[in-house]
């Protein structure tokens, strides 16, 4: 999680909605792409749970473009995707092959904590009066994200003990 | 976008339609993602780039961005680069793949690259082993390591590629991280915008045969970025020093950036070709060269 050339002082509420926008964006591709590798490698549960997941982030994401548009119209952007890195999606590392539901489900958690971290991080740095009470409201939504994967992870049936490694092999001579 | 180069890119005018097909959780999939971000910052229309690889897990970059690319054979990708960018200079040429692509099957062609100063950058995604064809010691694998080839432990020391392309004297060399994104984005950018031969190593964790200490965690636990040590990048010397620490230590950004670039191997040729041309016939007469008078 990172973000390159965003001066949180000087952010205007225009550029941080845009930002907001652009996180939950990476957000949803993210979960796709892992759905994407998923299918590839036959691991069905996790592949749905993480469409699950895109369709939540593109949710989030529309509510706040419908937001910036009743208030800004469509005035150009002029934050760009290149300014943030796996703010709220979740790290390329932490997708495996055949990986379990309650693994795929503790990644996003991770993911979600993450973006809570970030909105918490950057609260100090902010000037403006509305800015801040959008990142506050960013930051409370984050904790509802988590419960939300909390729930699901609820959902699932108790834990077989096995883990994702012991499905491993070993290396073999060829 | 406009064909001139003037608009400005976005990361996703890179990204190729097509899927990778890496294990879930390469780490090539964050360097795929750097060298977007890389390009769109300098702005070069795709069709403005030429990306050539060998073969092997990484080498199948190309074909996930939307520059022209050039999947080629296993360890022939500089040889490749370098005649693109001299049939057209005006090309932007990136060259990638493996440690095994680059220091093993390919290692011949590197300090010739470095020698003729040729404007490539060239990125190698070093996992320390050979992970396309399943697990098999690479040339930059620990001494002593175990895989499906070496069943008591390898007894050859790896090689360091950055103490080799340094030794060579490339003008521009650099290490990255999935462990930094940001740094790793930048450093790729700063590598393309230098003017001549650009080296970066990047560490690349391969989940599925990499060990344990070369992941993400493992590497950022040894991780430390050149700039908080204070390292001068135009001191030549200091960057070999710090470069034996291959393989202890991961030191990210640059080592060296020649701070007075000497012409390229472009830039020669095109000097020759000025000289030569004063004395040259003119094209209808290109005969007589053949005709005895
Ligand atoms: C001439 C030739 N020799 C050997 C091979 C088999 N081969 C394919 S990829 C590869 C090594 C891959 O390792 P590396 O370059 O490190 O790439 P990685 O898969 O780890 O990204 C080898 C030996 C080949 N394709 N062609
Ligand atoms: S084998 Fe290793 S290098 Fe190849 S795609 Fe899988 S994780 Fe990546
Ligand atoms: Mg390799």
């Amino acid at each position: 999680m990172a973000t390159r050339g965003i001066d949180f002082a000087s952010l205007s509420l225009m550029d941080a909605l845009d930002l907001a926008i652009l996180v939950e964006e990476e957000a949803q591709e993210r979960y796709e792409e892992f759905a994407a590798q998923m299918d590839q490698h036959r691991t069905p549960d996790a592949a749905r749970f993480f469409r699950f997941m895109a369709e939540n982030e593109s949710k989030h994401g529309l509510e706040l473009s419908a937001r910036r548009a009743q208030r800004f119209s469509d005035a150009p952007r002029l934050v760009s995707r290149a300014m943030i890195f796996d703010i709220e999606a979740p790290d390329y590392d932490a997708a495996r092959a055949f990986m379990s539901p309650r693994r795929a489900m503790a990644a996003a958690l991770a993911s979600e904590v993450k973006a809570h971290a970030f909105f918490v991080a950057a609260l100090p740095a902010l000037k403006d009066a509305e800015v801040r009470s959008l990142f506050e409201e960013l930051r409370d939504e984050e904790i509802e994200h988590q419960d939300l994967v909390k729930a699901e992870l609820a959902k699932l049936p108790l834990d077989s003990g096995l883990s994702d490694e012991d499905f491993v092999d070993e290396p073999a001579p060829q | 976008m406009s064909a001139t180069g003037t608009c400005e890119f976005q990361p996703k005018d890179y990204k190729s339609d097509l899927k990778p097909i890496w294990c879930p959780g390469c780490g090539d999939f964050s360097v795929v993602q750097g060298i977007y971000r890389a390009l769109a910052a300098i702005g070069r229309p795709p069709h403005e780039i030429a990306f050539v690889s060998g073969i092997g897990c990484s080498s199948r970059i190309p074909g996930y961005t939307t520059a022209y690319g050039f999947n080629s054979v296993h360890g022939r990708s500089l040889p490749i680069a370098q005649g693109i960018k001299l049939a057209n200079p005006d090309l932007l040429v990136l060259a990638a793949g493996g440690d095994g692509d680059g220091f093993s099957i390919g290692g011949g062609h590197i300090a010739h690259l470095i020698r003729r100063n040729m404007d490539i950058t060239y990125i190698v995604m070093d996992n320390q082993i050979y992970g396309l064809t399943k697990g098999q010691l690479s040339p930059t694998s620990q001494k002593g390591r175990v895989t499906c080839t070496s069943r008591y432990g390898s007894l050859e020391n790896p090689v360091n590629p950055l103490l080799y392309v340094l030794a060579y004297g490339a003008g521009f060399v650099a290490q990255a991280s999935p462990t930094d994104l940001v740094g790793m984005a930048a450093t790729i950018e700063e590598a393309i915008r230098y003017p001549g031969f650009a080296f970066v190593n990047i560490q690349s964790p391969c989940v599925t045969y990499g060990e344990e200490a070369q992941q993400i965690k493992g590497l950022k636990a040894i991780s430390e970025t050149l700039a908080s040590l204070g390292h001068n990048p135009a001191d030549r010397l200091a960057a070999m020093d710090l470069a034996q620490h291959y393989g202890e230590k991961l030191h990210l950004g640059v080592f060296y950036r020649n701070p007075e670039p000497p012409p390229t191997y472009g830039d020669l040729v095109k000097e020759r070709q000025t000289l030569l041309s004063k004395d040259a016939l003119p094209k209808e007469r290109i005969l007589d060269l053949f005709i005895k008078k």
